[in-house]
């Protein structure tokens, strides 16, 4: 598995083949909130944007066969396991520089709309807990966050997230409070004020991820209407884009930690963080490098 | 256990999960800073909140949890990596470039000393001690304004617990607004971030009392600090609006054992922030952004 020295990683890209590119290209689909982050999964492109067309508060699985959309990065691999080389990263928008760009593995979501978000209160979710055959064991390493699947209503309730940690322990999130009237795409446990969370939920004292999520827990007085979505990832990498129009390349091999991991089935997706408010109809562009071995 | 004892155990660590990626955006106000001076980010506005310093004078305090850069309370934690970039006040402005900064653990402050008390003795109340660490440097950062240029020292307990030692004489500098270094080496220049103390001391414990002999004309906190790391970002981040358009920028990345030797220990409560050397000019309007990761053993 991986690479047993950079000779082999040269020998697996040019006599093997085993190395590929993937990109992706977003369209904003509404203006984003200066000092927030937004997910990329509904914004038009590739992949095309997601509809999250679930039932309500049952969590979904996805990975790269997701018919919703996902990029395609050369498919299963085992026993060899697959690692990004590098990565790049340009947005062209007219306000809302400079940003951040961040991959994630999009292991699955949970959404919830209509009374579900209107009221207040526990809204208890079906969840089946993940394993040690999951693509991350037990949930190891993974993160939530909550985003706004079109316009968000008015009012910013408080909300808590349980969960189960990797041990079957239960959890809970640091209380956040959400984000009124937010745009298409943003993440409600994020902003510039009290109580704001960038990007992640913060989990219990010790806790390294969260293999089950149990329940989203409202308080205070709720949002006028809704949908939205609670993610559950993998944090993978983040590329900073200071301007407009420049395009910044970051280097995985020489790094450290090294080769970050390609699991096979990943949903590799983006989230992006905005300095100002970055205006409807900016696009993103992301391309990454991989290969395999073993 | 603690620590790691190889790259290994260094990168298990993370795909084990024990890691955390924060993100924090700091906007300084509007009122013009120095350049080659000093600020401290975690005054201004932002992710995460403001901290002033705004609690009872003189008594020392720590700053909340929550006025610091998130990171999950666990012991035996590191900073894997700092990234930041700064945006600039305007599609012109150019003077938020090559700052210097450093990552520091607010340990403990005292607010409110006022630098019009000429001979008085500003006594502190030491209702906490130093929460992390044995000792740490000091800085002196502006709680608003001031107009002239003041004279004062300070009398504290060193690093190894005695008491009474007295700093030499320190000037002020005059500032347009709180959040700024308020002191300078010299008068008029020589900006440094921590005051200088006795001959043979090397950090403080606790502050005991602040004596000014020329009046500043402002109010001022003394912060107890561990410095974590010091990093620089060259170029401000913008796009002009006229001529021919034009995108400038770069990014800070420093990532520990391989940028430099061992990763900084970020102890459990830390209250993180940062405070910068603006080389270019005013970081008025200006906003820093950065993501900061850390591992745990």
């Amino acid at each position: 598995m991986g690479f047993t020295s950079q000779d082999d990683l040269i020998a697996q890209i040019t006599n093997n083949g085993k190395y590929g590119t993937t990109i992706c290209q977003k369209t904003l689909p509404a203006a984003g909130t200066a000092g927030a982050w937004t997910d990329l999964g509904n914004a038009a492109g590739i992949p095309v944007a997601a509809t999250y067309g679930a039932a309500d508060l049952t969590f979904t699985s996805t990975d790269d066969t997701w018919s919703e959309g996902a990029l395609y990065n050369g498919g299963n691999v085992d026993p060899a396991t697959k690692h990004f080389l590098s990565a790049g990263a340009s947005c062209v928008a007219a306000a809302g520089a400079p940003w951040f760009i961040m991959a994630v593995d999009d292991v699955g979501y949970v959404k919830l709309s209509g009374t579900n978000v209107s009221t207040t209160g526990t809204k208890t979710v079906t969840m089946t807990a993940l394993g040690a055959g999951a693509r991350y064991p037990n949930g190891e390493g993974l993160r939530m966050y909550m985003s706004a699947l079109g316009a968000l209503g008015a009012n910013a309730p408080t909300c808590i997230v349980n969960y189960l940690d990797t041990a079957g322990n239960a959890g809970a999130t640091t209380t956040f409070t959400s984000t009124a009237s937010a745009t298409s795409g943003s993440l409600i446990n994020t902003g510039a004020a009290a109580n704001k969370y960038n990007p992640f939920l913060p989990l219990a004292a010790g806790d390294t991820g969260v293999s089950d999520i149990v329940s989203v827990v409202w308080s205070g007085t709720a949002h006028a209407s809704g949908t939205v979505i609670l993610h559950l990832v993998k944090p993978l990498w983040t590329i900073p884009v200071p301007a407009t129009g420049l395009y910044n390349k970051v280097d995985f091999v020489n790094a450290l930690p090294s080769f970050p991991k390609i699991p096979d089935g990943a949903n590799i997706r983006f989230i992006m963080f905005q300095t100002g408010a970055t205006t409807t109809g900016g696009t993103v562009f992301v391309d990454y490098d991989w290969a395999y071995g073993g | 256990m603690s620590g790691f004892r190889n790259i290994k155990q260094y990168t298990d660590a993370t795909t084990d999960g024990k890691t955390w990626t924060t993100q924090f955006r700091k906007a300084v106000g509007s009122a013009a800073t120095i350049t080659s001076s000093y600020i401290d980010y975690s005054y201004f506005a932002g992710s995460p909140p403001a901290n002033f310093y705004a609690s009872t004078p003189l008594e020392s305090a720590e700053i909340d949890l929550a006025r610091g850069i998130y990171v999950p309370q666990v012991d035996t934690q590191y900073l894997q990596n700092i990234m930041v970039m700064t945006n600039a006040a305007s599609a012109t402005s150019t003077t938020n470039q090559r700052q210097d900064l450093t990552l520091v653990d607010y340990l403990m402050y005292y607010p409110f000393f006022d630098s019009d008390a000429v001979g008085e003795d500003q006594d502190t109340s030491n209702t906490i001690t130093l929460p992390r660490y044995n000792s740490g440097q000091v800085i002196c950062i502006a709680q608003s304004a001031s107009s002239a240029i003041g004279q004062f020292t300070f009398t504290y307990t060193n690093q190894d617990g005695v008491s009474g030692k007295v700093s030499p004489v320190i000037f002020t500098q005059i500032v347009a607004g709180g959040g700024q270094s308020a002191n300078a080496e010299i008068s008029g220049g020589g900006f440094h971030p921590y005051l200088p103390l006795a001959v043979g001391d090397s950090s403080v414990k606790s502050i005991e009392r602040v004596n000014f002999t020329v009046a500043g004309g402002g109010l001022m906190a003394l912060v107890i600090v561990h410095p974590l790391k010091t990093f620089h970002v060259a170029q401000e981040c913008r796009r002009t609006t006229s001529g021919n358009l034009e995108s400038y920028g770069s990014a800070a990345s420093v990532d520990s054992v391989i940028h430099t030797a061992g990763a900084p220990e970020i102890k459990q409560g830390a209250r993180l922030g940062i405070i910068a050397k603006g080389n270019g000019g005013s970081l008025a309007s200006s906003t820093l952004i950065g993501t900061l990761t850390t591992v745990w053993s």
